[in-house]
């Protein structure tokens, strides 16, 4: 396969005009659901159940249904907190940083990144409530007035945490919303079910294709994502807080920051690429969402990974130059301690196996990016596991050692969130258009004027 | 404007026709002008009668509104308290709501320590120690505190039951039940009449015996599955008579202990253990005492030693023989015995050294499964060392302990048919007995058996009746158990059953007539027992009354009594050792530490007591050392197969640290079976192993051992490292939480401890810190003084409403303890030295989980408590993450709920808790709060007596219950006070003092008393 990386490839393929471009992008919400719409809905809602059902005993009988103990506070349910937010990276970095970054290619995917972003912080949002030991007093965690005098405790990164996220789900939220706007104006327009014709009205805000319509939207576009995008850096920054700012060594490190959002960007992207594959496979978008697209977004991976590959050296590194026993210790005891095999799966699914993507035939082989893209995810998720969890079983007094094994409920309602991730998303593959029809207009050929490459 | 059609508007059709509003109006329709006359449309204003509305008021619809929001907000809340308070029509006197009494008695055990009972509002909430005691002076062991739970076992029988004719019980009155059992002892013919007690230390009891024996023909048969009669019968034959004494442990500068646990589960071990820890004084370093140890298991003695040495239990003749002639003059034994074991020869070399240069003030202590022959060794080695004038001879027997040779005549009487009924006093012998001698189907034969029993039991489930007896809280007694004083019992709350005291069902017997018992038959007859017994002799100028009431509340009245005369030692009994071969495997029994010999099985804060050494919890197990583990090809929790005496039993083993090789020990007290939900199949019943007929010691025998199958889960509460892992190996030294020295480096360079101390480096510069200028609260742990028995814990249970958690949760590392001993091992495996150190919340000044709390629910008090906020707290755990001590402790369940499903919520439950002490729900954060009830209740009499509180007004738990007082609490800024010696000590450390988070518990360096030369 010869790519000539000196042109520019364009960033729809296939010469599509632009009703082609409508109608591809619209057929999933015009057509009646398929057999396999059904059986992908079932299979997801099916984890979601599980994880309900699961999530609604340990609700009845009280956390200690999962695996957590002393010393072990945290387990599951925060690294799945950290580890959907990381997931949630990808869609606001794609949208808004590399709007601003003017990177046309971004155009293909950004709607359903962004979607995936807002589904993955719905996912992580679940945890940090769902983790405390009465989750119904989850409310002393907003400062409000009240006659107690109570307020909350802005020293914690906890409470930081709780604006972080949900600021950043707001944001993300409505930065999503602008953007569907002209969306779903095309879709009323081509709809003419009732029902659906009045929610698609409402949702558009009766937007007429003006241009004055257009200068507000660009605008505001523009300014949101401008605002979206130190939130890309901060949410994580702030998660990673929830470690950095302890004591516990392991997790008191000024690396922490950095390391956090890359690795949520290595582990966004991964995402984004394992849903993207069969997104545009089953919706005939190959043409929008081309071969050039998810390759550009292995180069992210593979760079973020080796940030994150930095990173693991750097702690080593630290841990040994600080000369702190405890510190070393802890290292030491990560790579060859009881949990040693989740720290190699970990090194091996995010560093070493995503070397594979300097070779170009890989970069550009789907099933062997899938099987990539796969493990990234998994090695991420074993990343904040071995962070979270060996930092705790063997902190400073060895009389308090322990060792952490998960339950049935801790895997159930791991699933359960994937269960709510998928089943959002299969609903949005049917409910919105999940490529930007009116950004994709804009960037497929011959929709801008130009002097025929000729500059 | 567009108009419709069937717009109406009331407009004035006199208007300017110009404008028009409709074409009616337009065309001037005259139904238009007709309607528009009337202003409100025909069906708003004909049909209008007040009648025919709803017949709400406004004011009553608002106030129906109010009620039912009311009703919502209280009916539908889960507001916890529904029970009724109903205050004291008429005050008793001595009862005052919200203050303690606290009420004189003594424990009910052979040791008979005094204790003192804290009751709120009539209820007893804890026990404590009496410190009028002469023995116990103020401390009580973890069993005796514990036993408090027992009183409000929700599974205690409540009623006397019959075993009826279809083989189920039935309920049956007392006075029924009295005039059928008086029936079967009076129609007993020649046959015997059996009661089967423990042992007998209670006077008045002895009397009641006695005549109960007289009246019924009966035969009294006191029996201990842990007992001295070995021990004694040596000492008889030394001495020609009497019982071993006391020793004065603080007299002694060098202590030889050959497998005696004196200050685990041995003896008097509150006693015990004061009387050594005075021998461990920081601040009289001259009068350090030296320990050597030479046993075959670790023990907590074992933990405590200066030197110890591993010896398989039965070479303990052999050793103590070379040892004999090493004292006097001859060590070519003792080194070829040293080479036979493969013990130090230079540790046996100074032991020898030290025994002869401190003669008179050394001591050779045997433990009580030794054979009668090591005893007598013994003797004569402290004999030969002029060591007799420690030794304290106040020891009394009241009734001696029957023989194995007496049990046997017993069942063989029993399987013959001449015995008519067996009662079985507050014993167990169904479990207690050896097996081997066939008392469950001797039972078969005895034509009544009786059982008087608190909770069920092996030998009640085999009995006709069932007698259901009061807790000893509910009961009158008195005890002697030395010469010079006697102590009295007395109840402290009206039976909670239908239960009755176990002497008084005894007396009622001997009376005769079921109908005469009332509820103070016994107490009348111990005043007159006193009366005759002890008044007479103990002054002549108060009334009787006077000095019973004066008994009571003192708990102990000294009586005058002289000891015995002087000892003339007699060696012709001496024996020469039979020498042992290596190659055997060797079983050691030993009682346990929390459940003793099965009965207090039943007691969850016991069971869940981890063990000192190992630290398991819940089960006992088979304790090995590391080669015979590899010999027989196990790891920790893999099953052997012991084989004795044709009998096979099986237990999982736990390789520990310090082991003599191809020496099993095992604890007893385990694997009852008909116990209650707590006890029952808790561990593993090795009394099978036991013979009745046994050679020189039950306890100690050979057996022959094998791998078994399968496995077993043992939990314990602190995780085993491997010794040979670098990275494990001596962790507590090298992070600085354990910090040793020796007693010669300390003589010579007192502040060897902080001799390399520089500044703290820190990045921020000149903090300014939180100034506590008053009074600010601090603890000092002793090191030198804490043995690691675990009574502060239990006494931490106790005071501040701790819940069980159960096997299976300690098996998660989630135990709720708030205050815990940590045991750590450094050097070899099979010669570890041993450290403990009690670990509770350091209430920081910079306490690393306030500020990691979202919601402000841990914070600091002025006088510098880390206070826990429980209905503040939404249980993120992130306070516990970031406790570098892992004290804090969290709710994972609601535990009284979890736990054998709610048995700790059994309504009788109730009445145990501390009312002064939260119960916390589930999901809630907790730890340990410096007693922070009795501060406050120390500042309250401080302010009712316009004074104002010192640091020596608080007491916390722990540190009142320590035997050896390791735990020192007080003001720290009050540089005046006894707190402030050991707070500023030479020797004080805190742990993890470099993370700068100021914790406030210091922690005084343990000193070992070796010789410099070792060090």
């Amino acid at each position: 396969m010869n790519i000539d990386y000196t042109i520019e490839a364009p960033v729809v393929e296939g010469r599509l005009t632009l009703g082609d471009i409508e109608r591809l992008v619209a057929a999933p919400m015009e057509s009646k659901p398929d057999k396999k719409f059904y059986i992908a809905l079932s299979i997801s809602g099916t984890f979601l159940l599980i994880g309900a059902v699961l999530l609604a005993m340990s609700f009845y009988k009280g956390v200690g249904l999962w695996g957590n103990n002393q010393p072990v506070g945290w387990g599951f349910p925060i690294v799945n907190f950290v580890f959907w937010v990381g997931i949630g990276h990808a869609g606001t970095l794609i949208s808004a940083i590399l709007f601003l970054l003017r990177q046309k290619w971004r155009t293909g995917i950004a709607r359903f990144a962004e979607a995936m972003t807002i589904f993955a912080v719905m996912c992580a949002g679940v945890f940090p409530i769902i983790h405390t030991g009465r989750p119904w007093l989850a409310g002393y965690l907003m400062p409000y007035p009240n006659q107690h005098g109570l307020w909350v405790n802005f020293t914690s990164p906890l409470v930081w945490d709780v604006f972080a996220v949900s600021t950043y789900f707001t944001v993300s939220l409505v930065f999503w919303y602008i953007g569907l706007i002209p969306d779903f104006a095309v879709m009323r327009d081509r709809t003419t079910a009732k029902i659906r014709k009045t929610i698609y009205s409402i949702f558009s805000l009766g937007w007429r294709n003006s241009h004055r319509n257009w200068q507000h939207y660009e605008k505001a576009y523009m300014l949101l994502a401008g605002f979206a995008t130190p939130l890309v850096l901060s949410v994580h920054t702030i998660v990673s807080f929830d470690f950095a700012v302890s004591i516990v060594p392991g997790w008191h490190t000024t690396i922490f920051p950095p390391y956090f959002v890359a690795g949520a960007i290595f582990s966004g992207f991964a995402m984004v690429v394992t849903v993207l594959i069969f997104v545009r496979k089953i919706f005939d978008l190959e043409k929008i969402i081309t071969l050039n697209h998810l390759e550009k977004m292995t180069k992210v991976i593979l760079a973020t990974g080796l940030m994150v590959g930095y990173a693991y050296g750097m702690e080593f590194f630290i841990a040994w130059y600080s000369g702190v026993q405890v510190e070393q210790f802890v290292f030491i005891n990560r790579a060859f301690g009881p949990y040693a095999w989740a720290y190699w799966i970990m090194v091996s699914c995010n560093v070493i196996i995503p070397q594979l993507f300097w070779i170009k035939k890989i970069r550009r082989s789907i099933p062997a990016m899938l099987v990539i893209v796969i493990l990234v995810n998994v090695g991420m998720w074993f990343e904040r596991f071995v962070i979270t969890v060996t930092s705790l079983h063997r902190d400073f007094l060895p009389s308090s050692w322990g060792y952490y094994t998960p339950t049935i409920y801790d895997i159930g309602i791991l699933l359960g969130s994937f269960g709510l991730f998928f089943t959002l998303v299969i609903l949005f593959t049917k409910a919105l258009p999940v490529v930007s029809i009116s950004e994709i207009k804009a960037v497929a050929e011959g929709a801008q004027p130009n002097h025929g490459g000729a500059h | 404007m567009p108009e419709t059609k069937d717009e109406k508007v009331n407009q004035s059709v006199k208007a300017d026709p110009n404008y028009w509003r409709s074409f009616e109006e337009l065309h001037r329709d005259p139904k238009m002008i007709e309607q528009s006359h009337n202003e409100f449309q025909q069906s708003v204003t004909d049909e209008f009668d007040p009648k025919k509305l709803s017949s709400f008021s406004r004011r009553k619809f608002l106030a129906l509104l109010g009620a039912s929001a009311a009703l919502a907000g209280t009916g539908c809340n889960d507001y916890p308290d529904r029970g009724e308070i109903i205050p004291y029509n008429i005050k008793p006197d001595e009862v005052t709501p919200g203050i303690a009494n606290y009420y004189a008695s003594t424990a009910a055990c052979e040791h008979g320590c005094g204790i003192l009972v804290r009751t709120r509002e009539g209820r007893p909430i804890k026990i404590d120690g009496n410190p009028d005691h002469p023995v116990s002076k103020g401390k009580v062991c973890t069993q005796a505190q514990a036993s408090i739970l027992d009183l409000y076992n929700p599974e205690r029988l409540k009623n006397p039951l019959k075993l009826g004719g279809s083989g189920l019980y039935v309920e049956i009155s007392w006075e029924n039940v009295d005039k059928e059992i008086i029936q079967i002892l009076n129609s007993r013919g020649s046959r015997e009449v059996a009661v089967v007690s423990g042992r007998i230390v209670s006077p008045t009891a002895k009397k009641l015996f006695d005549e109960f024996a007289q009246k019924y023909n009966a035969k009294i048969y006191p029996y201990e599955l842990f007992n001295e009669s070995l021990r004694n019968r040596a000492w008889q034959k030394s001495y020609g008579g009497g019982l071993y004494p006391q020793i004065k442990w603080d007299e002694a500068k060098i202590i030889v202990n050959l497998e005696s646990d004196f200050l685990g589960s041995e003896g008097n071990r509150i006693e015990n253990a004061r009387l050594f820890a005075q021998g461990r004084d920081v601040n009289n370093i001259n009068n350090f005492n030296r320990l050597y140890v030479i046993e075959g298991n670790m023990s907590l003695t074992g933990l405590n030693a200066d030197y110890r040495l591993r010896l398989r239990p039965d070479a303990q003749h052999e050793f103590a023989s070379a040892l004999l002639k090493a004292v006097n003059g001859s060590m070519s034994e003792l080194n070829s015995f040293s080479k036979k074991f493969d013990l130090s020869e230079a540790a046996l070399r100074s032991l020898v050294k030290d025994l002869k240069q401190n003669s008179g003030k050394a001591i050779v202590y045997a433990g009580s499964t030794l054979s009668e022959e090591v005893h007598f060794t013994v003797n004569a080695i402290n004999e030969a060392l002029g060591s007799t004038s420690l030794y304290n001879r106040q020891a009394v027997e009241l009734y001696p302990l029957i023989s194995s040779g007496d049990l046997v005549s017993l069942i063989n009487s029993m399987n013959s048919g001449r015995v008519a009924a067996v009662i079985h006093f507050d014993s167990n012998p169904v479990y207690h007995f050896p097996k081997d001698l066939g008392y469950e189907s001797a039972l078969k034969k005895v034509t009544a058996v009786i059982s008087m029993t608190e909770t069920n039991n092996e030998s009640a489930a085999l009995s006709n009746y069932i007698l259901p007896i009061n807790h000893p809280l509910e009961s009158w007694g008195d005890n002697k158990t030395r010469a010079g004083f006697i102590s009295s019992q007395q109840p402290v709350i009206a039976p909670l059953f239908n239960t009755r005291q176990k002497e008084a069902i005894l007396l009622n017997w001997v009376n005769g007539d079921a109908k005469k018992y009332n509820d103070k038959i016994y107490h009348e007859y111990l005043m007159n027992n006193w009366q005759s017994s002890v008044f007479t002799p103990v002054s002549a100028d108060s009334n009787f009354k006077q000095f019973w009431s004066n008994a009571l509340h003192d708990g102990v009245v000294i009586t005058n009594e002289s000891s015995s005369s002087s000892l003339s030692f007699n060696s012709s009994g001496e024996t020469s050792p039979k020498l042992v071969d290596l190659n055997s495997f060797v079983v050691a029994l030993k009682p346990a530490y929390s459940t003793v010999d099965g009965r207090y099985a039943d007691n969850g804060w016991l069971q869940e007591l981890p063990h000192p050494v190992s630290k398991i919890t819940w089960d006992n197990y088979a304790a090995i050392s590391r080669l015979t583990a590899d010999e027989l090809g196990v790891k920790n929790n893999d099953v052997i197969d012991i084989k004795a005496g044709g009998e096979s039993f099986s237990i999982p083993v736990f390789i520990q640290p310090g082991s003599a090789d191809r020496t099993i020990t095992i604890e007893l007290g385990y694997g009852r079976e008909k116990s209650g939900v707590v006890g029952s199949g808790v561990g593993f019943n090795a009394i099978v192993l036991m013979s009745g007929q046994s050679g020189t010691s039950p306890w100690i025998f050979k057996a022959s051992v094998s791998k078994g199958t399968g496995s077993y889960e043992l939990v314990t509460a602190q995780e085993h490292h491997v010794f040979d892992d670098e990275r494990t190996k001596d962790a507590a030294q090298k992070r600085g939480i354990i910090r040793e020295g020796t007693v010669e480096e300390y003589k010579k360079h007192p502040h060897f401890l902080h001799k390399e101390g520089h500044e703290l480096f820190s990045i921020y510069g000149s903090q300014t810190n939180m100034e506590y200028t008053g009074l600010k609260w601090g603890m000092a742990i002793d090191l030198n003084k804490c043995l690691g028995c675990g009574d502060c814990v239990i006494a931490c249970n106790s005071e501040n409403n701790i819940p069980v958690v159960g096997k299976d949760q300690v098996a998660k590392g989630r135990e709720m303890h708030w205050l815990r001993i940590d045991r750590y091992y450094s050097g070899s495996e099979n010669e570890p030295k041993a450290s403990t150190q009690p670990m509770l919340c350091q209430h920081c000044d910079h306490a690393p989980c306030e500020n990691v709390c979202p919601v402000v629910a841990t914070t600091h008090s002025p006088d510098g408590l880390n206070q826990m906020v429980y209905n503040r707290c939404v249980g993120t755990r992130y306070c516990s993450n970031n406790c570098p001590y892992k004290v804090r402790r969290f709710n994972f369940f609601n535990f009284r709920d979890h736990f054998k499903d709610g048995y700790q919520e059994a309504n009788v439950f109730n009445l145990i808790y501390n009312p002064e002490v939260t119960v916390r729900s589930r999901g809630v954060m907790e730890k340990c709060s410096f007693c922070i009830q009795r501060i406050m209740e120390a500042r309250e009499d401080a302010i009712e007596h316009n004074r104002t509180i010192v640091g020596s007004d608080v007491k916390t738990a722990c540190q009142e219950s320590c035997p050896t007082s390791a735990i020192k609490f007080g003001d720290v800024n009050d540089k005046e006070s006894e707190f402030a010696k050991f707070r500023n000590h030479q020797l004080g450390y805190y742990v993890l003092e470099e993370l700068n988070v100021r914790p406030n518990v210091t922690y005084i360096a343990k000193l070992r008393n070796t010789h410099s030369e070792e060090a």
